[in-house]
């Protein structure tokens, strides 16, 4: 039964899912680096997006060796070890390293992409509908 | 989890900006006070902002980088000389003539709150921008 499932629901929908949960990611990384923007000594993050959605995918999916049931996956479920720091802006004297213009820019393209996602998947599935509404008549 | 740690930081962003934006407030006010109850006059203050880390799933140990959310951690009185102004008449003058008036420039704290009001105006766009992603990704299931 599942395989065929995943036949007809195909990779597309998992992989936007896949995408649109790291980009709601980055926007938890980049929403706390601008409130963070007048914080003295912090230091901004950043999600890296592209390794994170290969590895997602299944490219080098080399992630550490389970050889116990108590180790841990460290790159996977825990959310936070997505994040990277980001040294693209100048430090200031108080030793925050935030640029709020890059990083509002950031956010807004990243709402964008995800609102793309979202949109695709919509489609996926409205199109999986038509096919179920055809054979009905 | 990714909407509500989202909306925690802003939260917390949006009222330590509130809590700088009082204490600026406060010291354009006061910037002519010349008696406080704590006796002299008005003292600028200051506000001590502190980034807190999220609480992770896993404690500290795995997470070498972590979310952060600003706070206010002390409100704190500007140590440095009020400035002396020769006023003979006036009722808080000590033995020589002179009023201590707090050590407030007003074109300072005014561009303090204009950086102030743009950072929290900052936070709403942030936070209008995450509110858009969940919409999109509530909308996802309409009409299916």
């Amino acid at each position: 039964m599942t395989e065929y499932i995943d036949k007809l629901f195909d990779r597309t929908v998992p992989m936007l899912q896949t995408d649109m949960t790291l980009r709601m990611k980055r926007a938890e990384a980049l929403v706390s680096n601008i409130t963070n923007a007048e914080t003295p000594g912090y230091r901004a993050v950043d999600v890296n997006f592209g390794g994170e959605l290969d590895r997602a995918l299944g490219k080098n999916a080399q992630s550490l060796k389970v050889t116990d049931g108590q180790h841990m996956d460290v790159l996977s479920e825990s959310g936070k070890s997505f994040l990277v720091a980001d040294n693209s802006g100048v430090t200031r004297p108080d030793g925050n390293n935030v640029d709020i213009d890059v990083q509002m820019g950031r956010l807004a393209s990243t709402s964008g992409d995800f609102a793309t996602s979202a949109s695709l998947v919509r489609k996926k599935l409205q199109m999986l509908r038509t096919a179920i509404r055809f054979a009905q008549r | 989890m990714g909407k509500f740690s989202s909306m925690e930081v802003i939260a917390s962003g949006l009222s330590a900006v509130r809590q700088r934006m009082n204490v600026i407030a406060s010291n354009v006010a006061n910037a002519e006070t010349t008696r406080t109850p704590e006796g002299g006059p008005y003292r600028r203050r200051d506000v001590v902002q502190i980034a807190n880390s999220m609480p992770s799933q896993f404690g500290t140990a795995l997470d070498r980088m972590s979310l952060y959310k600003p706070a206010v951690q002390a409100v704190i009185a500007d140590p440095t000389e009020p400035r002396q102004v020769y006023q003979p008449g006036h009722p808080d003058a000590n033995n020589e003539g002179y009023v201590a008036y707090p050590n407030i420039n007003v074109v300072t704290s005014m561009t303090d709150m204009m950086s102030t009001a743009r950072l929290y105006q900052a936070n709403i766009t942030a936070l209008e921008q995450v509110r858009k992603m969940e919409q999109e990704a509530a909308r996802i299931s309409i009409r299916f």
